[in-house]
């Protein structure tokens, strides 16, 4: 494989949103350096500035349909990704936002933390962007770097310390899944390019490299049976972490599954919807009955966190254009509700120092706005209407039902009953029982920024949904003519 | 007629606006801001009842916006003369149940009031809406208010209580969220619910989404055997509570089985009637016999409550004029009388503070006035003649009896049983000898209690009296209902109800409701 490294403009200007960031990133850490006077604050807000320049680009290509190619293939930039990328900039911008009272806390380094942040955004974003195999790896590799030193960020603290190893070390585990998957791939079909992969015939080479892909990437989405390390690692990582751990890097990896499964695999589809109906059913039930036990917010949300992605691969296993319309639209709910969610718990935790579930006893005597607010995030999560959760479900089901996967659907369906219930006990706690300390919560102003665009995001997707719909779907335009009902997924599942 | 005034928005969204009002007013505020807006609600309805066209069996008032536009979802509503008098109940009711928490509310009260005012709007909102989405979004967003209201404000095992009832409800509507999918995708890619009313789907097909509704709807009514969670749901919700849930709530059930169980799945539907039948009767008798051995009030109301159900679905699923038309009467005069009476519990909880027949023994000689309420509204409850129940009830049994006679002399069984329970209720807390603190004051009913509790005495004369207007509104929406019922009917069906279809059809109505004189005429 040879590359032509004549770029031109115009394929400049498809790396744009990327060089844009990576120029700002440099810019902060200079100025971190050289000028003593900076206050983390501030840099936290230039961060935040460069997030947004990056996002208006991103926003100007979407209307006037900028898309292209690069390097043969190995950086795509459609429509799809620039809707990942987007996503993954809000969530970089509202994580960012809610670190700013955290970071006040840290000893050490305060100012490389948005450095990590931004860096990891970066990487990131070359994932929506990946278009074969190698760049799957390298990218995937290179945003979980920063994640690697960002989840271990509280140096004396046993717990983030705990948190830091065992992500590095199912982290690195997962990476070798992968090299080894690419490299059989690579040995069966002889070419690493999506696209091309996709005239290939199958074999049982290429059956267990993909295996091992989706493994590897099942780690980074952590759906069961690759989620071990999500609980202990949420809770001991830095709340906002945490926050950053739970969407931006699920909705990168999404984009990569949905590319590498849409474009490389379409042919294979039949066996492919298996694999998702298995994983879908066991992530959304281990996630919810586990969460039903837990006593500590950040574990709750982890194991809630699983459940959702096994209603994201949902659409996955309906396999069609429908079911990536609803991963994307689901993707978007899930944003608000879950960074909104996280952001109570980072207000919360300041101030009470603690993430028990029984200290958010009477909450909503010591601050209305915070219960109210969790209250209406999880419902999202939970899927009530009319909030952007239930619209985000209702077209998952459409699109499982489309495909006659009722076995997937009863479980699904069965699920939102079990999450329900463990959202409920915190309703409960917040709302029913009474407060061991009534002071009253104040929440600083970024925070409650955030709480906001969370709360607004939630509604808006429920109450007006079109606009962000129509937007998922023509992200997903090219999808269009991928494989109508399978048969052999039918006659298995179709009962 | 209607002048594409958007009145059903306008009486949807108001209590919601109260809401936020409330939400940003101070604490003190919020009882009158409740009390403005609710009035002001009712007073919007009341041009409904006017304005309504009883000649014409389709919907009115209709509004309609594309909302979203894959799948098409609409923001459609109207209302017919099944739904208009439901929606009026719900208005009528809620200013009441401000009313009956003034002061019986003390802590959280702004809390208190917003979550009432979300119910009216989403119990609202159910009634009007012609899109099923729609139609699942209010009816889903009504759990979580419900689930506060027990949950903050009720009594001691409240949160078991109030987690029995989300969870028995969620579970039913989920199943209903399944059926609204398959109907989608069967129906012809619409959620319309008037267009998916007119399509016809395959007979097992229908089968199971009429199980997946029936799920849904009976947990709410609720229907013999998934009624638990209604006594435990009553006994612990305060006063506002109950009285919404008995009166509005439950209603939700049966109206979902005449706006889509009965004309969406008719095949199912004449399928599964006989089975409907034996469980109201067995609601009716099984209820009524609960209620007689219980000592706590509102669970003994609670109880009559599934046996008063049971007599509308009894009426709905008979399947002709007088029982359709019984039922929803039925569920009316259900809406006042158990309204009423979970209002007088409300009013002597507030005094004694116990919910115990035998601690509120004897009330005629200290609470006169109150005596006379609670006597009022328990006859009522037993159908006496004269009094609403009666008339609803009696439509009611003639419909079972044109189905099967013997279905019906065993719900009537359930007045005798009725007649029973209230009588010995009434028996020992008005004319009971006071038991344990003799010497207690006790202040009869005030100005505030007793000006809520008027109205509903007018009620229960006027539609005992002189239903004609009532039974008017519906003729023609039921009409249309059983035409599309009588497409169907198949030879299995009983012989009276064949030829009750035939007549119809031929443009005559088998029993004509005119008056009161009228139908006393024909009482066996």
């Amino acid at each position: 494989m040879t590359f032509d490294l004549a770029l031109t403009g115009s394929d400049l200007l498809l790396l744009l949103p990327e060089i844009l960031l990576t120029l700002w990133l440099c810019l902060m850490v200079c100025l971190d350096f050289s000028m003593r006077k900076i206050t983390h604050q501030n840099l936290a807000y230039l961060g935040i500035g460069g997030v947004l320049a990056t996002l208006v680009v991103l926003i100007w290509f979407d209307l006037t349909g900028i898309t292209g190619t690069l390097f043969k293939n190995m950086f795509v930039l459609d429509r799809l990704a620039i809707f990942f990328k987007i996503f993954i900039l809000l969530a970089t911008a509202l994580v960012m936002c809610s670190s700013i009272d955290s970071v006040r806390t840290f000893r050490f380094f305060k100012g490389e933390y948005y450095f990590l942040v931004l860096m990891s955004t970066l990487g990131m974003m070359f994932m929506a962007s990946a278009g074969d195999l190698l760049s799957v790896f390298v990218t995937v590799e290179f945003s979980t770097f920063g994640f690697y030193v960002l989840v271990a960020y509280l140096r004396d603290d046993l717990r983030s310390s705990e948190a830091g190893l065992k992500f590095f070390i199912l982290g690195v585990f997962a990476a070798g899944l992968l090299a080894y998957g690419i490299s059989l791939v690579y040995g069966e079909t002889g070419t690493l390019i999506f696209s091309d992969i996709a005239g290939t015939s199958g074999s049982y080479g290429m059956t267990i490299g993909f295996l091992l892909i989706f493994a590897a990437l099942g780690f980074k989405i952590g759906a069961v049976p690759f989620h071990s390390w999500i609980p202990d690692t949420y809770q001991g990582a830095p709340t906002p972490v945490t926050a950053f751990l739970s969407i931006a890097p699920k909705g990168a990896a999404i984009a990569i599954l949905i590319r590498m499964f849409y474009v490389a695999l379409a042919s294979f589809k039949p066996m492919w919807v298996l694999l998702f109906i298995a994983g879908s059913i066991l992530s959304m039930t281990y996630g919810n009955i586990v969460a039903i036990a837990q006593k500590n917010i950040k574990r709750l949300l982890a194991y809630s966190g699983i459940a959702q992605i096994g209603n994201v691969l949902i659409g996955l296993a309906a396999g069609t254009k429908q079911g990536s319309d609803a991963i994307l639209f689901y993707l978007l709910t899930y944003l608000f509700a879950n960074l909104g969610a996280f952001a109570v718990v980072i207000g919360v935790s300041h101030i009470i120092k603690s993430d028990e579930i029984e200290d958010y006893s009477g909450l909503n005597r010591r601050s209305p706005f915070l219960a109210a607010s969790m209250l209406l995030f999880l419902l999202s999560l939970a899927g009530v209407p009319p909030l952007a959760g239930f619209i985000g479900k209702l077209y998952l089901f459409v699109a499982a039902i489309d495909q006659e996967l009722y076995t997937l659907l009863i479980f699904g369906l069965i699920n939102i009953i079990i999450s329900m219930y463990y959202y409920l006990i915190v309703v409960k706690k917040m709302y029913i029982n009474e407060p061991l300390d009534p002071s009253p919560l104040t929440v600083s102003i970024p925070l409650k920024t955030v709480v906001y665009v969370g709360i607004a995001g939630t509604l808006l997707l429920g109450i007006y949904p079109k606009p962000f719909i129509d937007w998922a779907v023509s992200a997903t335009l090219m999808f269009s003519n991928i494989a109508g009902p399978t048969a052999a997924a039918g006659s298995i599942f179709g009962g | 007629m209607t002048n594409g005034f958007p009145w059903l928005t306008l009486i949807i969204f108001l209590p919601l606006v109260g809401a936020g009002m409330i939400a940003v007013a101070k604490e003190s505020l919020a009882r009158q801001i409740a009390l403005a807006c609710s009035t002001l609600v009712l007073l919007l309805s009341l041009p409904l009842w006017a304005l309504f066209d009883p000649s014409s069996a389709g919907m009115q008032f209709v509004e309609r916006h594309r909302w979203i536009a894959s799948p098409p979802i609409y923001y459609a509503l109207g209302i017919d003369g099944i739904s208009l008098p439901l929606v009026l109940l719900t208005t009528f009711l809620t200013p009441l149940c401000v009313l009956v928490s003034w002061t019986a509310i003390e802590k959280r009260v702004k809390e208190f009031m917003i979550s009432l005012l979300v119910m009216e709007t989403a119990t609202i909102g159910v009634f009007c809406a012609l899109d099923f989405v729609l139609f699942y979004i209010f009816w889903e967003t009504m759990l979580i208010p419900m689930y506060l209201l027990i949950g903050v404000w009720g009594g001691p095992n409240r949160i078991y209580a109030a987690i029995k009832f989300f969870l028995y409800t969620l579970a039913g509507s989920i199943l209903l969220l399944v059926a609204l999918i398959v109907l989608y995708f069967q129906g012809g890619q619409t959620f319309d619910i008037l267009a998916l009313s007119q399509a016809s789907y395959a007979k097992d097909l229908q089968f199971w989404l009429f199980l997946a509704m029936f799920a849904a709807f009976a947990v709410k009514v609720p229907m013999f055997p998934f009624h638990t969670w209604l006594p435990d749901a009553h006994v612990e919700a305060p006063t506002a509570g109950s009285v919404i849930l008995a009166s509005v709530l439950l209603k939700m059930g049966t109206y979902g089985f005449l706006r889509f169980s009965l004309p969406m799945l008719p095949d199912a539907s004449a399928t599964f009637t006989p089975l409907m039948m034996v469980l109201s009767v067995i609601a009716i008798i099984y209820g009524a016999y609960m209620a007689l051995a219980q000592e706590d009030l509102k669970k003994l109301i609670a109880y009559s409550s599934v046996s008063h159900m049971g007599f509308v679905t009894l009426g709905i699923f008979a399947m002709n004029p007088q029982g359709i038309e019984g039922a929803i009467l039925q569920m009316i005069n259900h809406g006042i009388t158990t309204g009423a009476l979970f209002m007088c519990v409300g009013i002597i909880y507030e005094r004694t503070h116990s919910r115990q027949i035998v601690d509120n023994a004897g009330l005629a000689k200290p609470m006169p006035r109150y005596a006379t309420f609670f006597v009022i509204f328990a006859l009522s409850s037993v159908g006496l003649p004269g009094m609403n129940s009666f008339v609803g009830e009696f439509f009611v049994l003639v419909g079972a009896f044109v189905w099967d006679k013997f279905v019906a002399t065993l719900a009537a069984l359930g007045v005798i049983l009725a007649a029973a329970y209230i009588l010995y209720m009434v028996q020992r807390v008005v004319y009971g000898m006071p038991g344990v603190e003799p010497s207690r004051k006790l202040v009869d009913v005030n100005w505030r209690e007793f000006g809520m509790l008027v109205p509903l005495v007018g009620f229960v004369f006027w539609i005992g009296l002189y239903p004609k207007p009532v039974l008017d509104v519906m003729h023609a929406s039921v009409d249309q209902l059983l035409a599309r019922q009588g497409l169907v009917m198949t030879a299995e069906a009983p012989r009276a109800v064949q030829e009750n279809v035939i007549r119809l059809s031929s443009g005559t109505r088998p029993f004509e409701p005119a008056g009161l004189e009228s139908r006393l005429d024909q009482e066996p």
